[in-house]
């Protein structure tokens, strides 16, 4: 099988967010730190293990970003990636999962594909988007949440279940090619290895600027950013440790909480 | 003419979702800066009963369009449905809830209309002129107000983020309107073998005790690793009828069953008192919690989105605040024991 994981580069969960000056997008700030989305480590893991499972199966990682999140890709390939390629974005303001799923399948259409996956979602932006975006532009199934997959041994068809509310799963017979979307816990992601690690740096990235493909309209345009009011309903304890633990027994116990 | 909102209604054995009626709440939004009619879409493969409902409730007209073969939810099929009626009549607006399903397939109905997505909305503003639809990002972090100049624009609504319509405008959940709404009914004899429904599995939280207890305490990825999770189980041990529950991630980790995650998809629980630590407040996961009766939340992040919901916060550091607290508890206790000469072990 042929698989292709998308990627991409996230600033890690606990760095803080500013807003840039424009209003249009964030500033990193220099202490910033960045990693793999979270929920894209499952891709690239399930991938690998289809191809542990499946002999002659091929592994591609794909990103869409800046110079710098080829980090990325390394890392993808310090998994055990087989190749990874960067589609370039230079630029700096909000990018729409519709143009980064554009982009993707443009780049993905006509070579042969068998499975495209992506995390559920970006842990920055949150969208959940680009998956099944990218299967609409291809014309192929798609499904999210995915939390079990099992090709078919005639390799026409995928067995997956996804889940829904309440963490039931629903099951499918999903056609090949298509797209999943990983829901966590999927898998463990490995960690990748030192040996591992050095061999990545020695790979190639195929790089592929994003001015080649077809000119887009975004579609949405990005207003504003700003951090939420802080509209606390409930009261922020003050003082030292000793008096916050003070007041919280106090407030259980008024309340009968805890007697 | 004004502009047009669709709803794509949801609906499970039967009953519409409450998010349906969120979704209308959203819908009177839009309809408040950009006057327009707004409709009803609800798609199954036994539409009648949740349509009679959604009419009576609303007094929204409600298209009911009945797929023999869409007894369960079908992306391929709810897209395939759903772009043929939407190219038919053209609608501005398309509201689908952001739930399992709509977040499956709202991103490619956008698409295969030639339209916007928007996912995760909360809230809807004019700003300057300009209808804007605002989301969260960053966990919580930051908000974003989006706008578009080429529709139609597909959204789909944080479930829990808008208050559901009512015809009295009360909060207690919809009864009846005076004029019930006009149900249009079509059948739609659609297939595809792209995508084959094979059946549901229960989920590993069914029976979970925690939908029971009185007072759960739960942690998150703040506890850091698995062993700190007995800083959650001490806590809980202070208090009757208590159990320990957890954020999705420290499930995936191993650190506990699933049949303790708190949330969307783990168990939806309702306590007299919940205990968040270290835990972010993720949508998904508050929309399980947020009906308790009372909410403490640890922290080490004042920004933290659970500050929000919750009506104590705390900003500490869980592994020095509850060994702490439970430490102080029990110094208070024993001494009290000590004047009322109970001369009996709490911990028995
Ligand atoms: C479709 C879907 C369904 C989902 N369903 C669920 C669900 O049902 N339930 C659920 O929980 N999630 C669910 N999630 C995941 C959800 O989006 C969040 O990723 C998750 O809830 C975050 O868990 P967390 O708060 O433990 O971790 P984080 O967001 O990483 O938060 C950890 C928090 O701990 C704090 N912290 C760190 N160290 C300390 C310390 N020493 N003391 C105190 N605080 C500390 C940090 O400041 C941070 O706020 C779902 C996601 C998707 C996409």
């Amino acid at each position: 099988m042929k698989i292709l994981v998308c990627v991409k580069q996230v600033m890690e969960g606990e760095s803080p967010v500013r807003v840039h000056d424009s209003g249009k997008w964030i500033n990193p700030c220099a202490s910033a730190r960045f990693e793999m989305n979270p929920f894209d480590t499952y891709a690239v893991e399930e991938a690998l293990q289809i191809r542990e499972n499946v002999p002659g199966t091929l592994v591609h990682a794909v990103t869409v970003g800046p110079e710098s999140s080829r980090d990325t890709l390394r890392r993808a390939l310090g998994m055990g990636a087989d190749e990874a390629v960067h589609i370039l974005d230079t630029g700096t303001g909000y990018r729409p999962p519709f143009l980064t799923a554009s982009w993707i399948a443009a780049y993905a259409g006509g070579k042969g594909y068998d499975l495209i996956l992506t995390g559920i979602m970006s842990a920055d932006e949150m969208n959940g988007q680009t998956g099944p975006m990218i299967a609409q532009s291809l014309s192929i199934p798609c499904a999210s949440a995915v939390l079990y997959e099992k090709p078919g041994p005639d390799r026409t068809h995928i067995s997956i279940e996804r889940e829904i509310e309440g963490g039931a799963r629903d099951m499918f017979e999903v056609k090949l090619p298509c797209v999943l979307t990983l829901q966590t816990g999927i898998n463990a992601p490995r960690y990748p290895s030192l040996s591992m690690v050095l061999r990545a740096r020695k790979k190639e990235i195929t790089v592929i600027p994003a001015g080649v493909f077809v000119d887009q309209e975004p579609g949405l345009r990005l207003h504003s950013l700003y951090s939420p009011q802080k509209q606390r309903k409930g009261i922020l304890l003050k003082g030292t440790m000793e008096e916050k633990a003070k007041q919280l027994m106090d407030i259980l116990a008024q309340k009968a909480l805890l007697t | 003419m004004g502009k047009k909102t669709a709803i794509i209604a949801e609906h499970h054995n039967g009953e519409i979702s409450t998010v349906t009626y969120e979704l209308l709440a959203l819908a009177k939004g839009i309809q408040e800066s950009e006057a327009g009619d707004i409709c009803f879409f609800i798609l199954g493969a036994d539409t009648e009963k949740p349509a009679q409902t959604l009419s009576t409730r609303t007094g929204e007209p409600v298209h009911a369009v009945c797929i023999p073969g869409l007894a369960q939810y079908n992306g391929a099929l709810y897209k395939k449905a759903l772009s043929a009626l939407f190219s038919r009549t053209p609608f501005d607006y398309i509201l689908a809830p952001h739930s399992s399903s709509g977040m499956d397939y709202a991103p490619a109905l956008s698409m295969a209309l030639g339209g916007s997505c928007i996912t995760g909305v909360k809230d809807v503003v004019r700003t300057d002129g300009a209808l804007c639809f605002v989301r969260s990002l960053f966990g919580g972090k930051l908000s974003a107000k989006l706008t578009t100049d080429t529709g139609p624009l597909v959204l789909t609504l944080q479930p829990g983020a808008l208050k559901a319509f009512s015809p009295e405008g009360k909060s207690q959940g919809p009864n009846q309107v005076s004029n019930q709404g006009t149900i249009e009914r079509s059948v739609l004899d659609i297939t595809d073998d792209n995508m084959v429904y094979a059946g549901t599995k229960a989920s590993p939280s069914e029976g979970s005790d925690l939908a029971r207890a009185d007072v759960i305490v739960s942690g998150g990825r703040g506890i850091r690793d698995a062993q700190n999770y007995n800083h959650i189980e001490m806590l809980a041990r202070l208090f009757p009828r208590s159990a320990t529950g957890g954020s999705r991630p420290i499930c995936d980790y191993k650190w506990i069953p699933y049949s303790k995650q708190v949330g969307i998809t783990g168990t939806t629980v309702s306590p007299k008192l919940y205990i968040a630590c270290g835990i972010s407040g993720a949508p998904q996961h508050v929309e399980g919690m947020k009906n308790a009766g009372f909410i403490v939340a640890v922290n080490t992040d004042p920004d933290a989105p659970v500050f929000q919901i919750a009506d104590v916060c705390i900003v500490e550091d869980l592994m020095e605040f509850i060994p702490f607290f439970i430490e102080t508890f029990k110094q208070k206790r024993r001494k009290k024991d000590e004047r009322n000469d109970l001369g009996e072990s709490f911990l028995a």
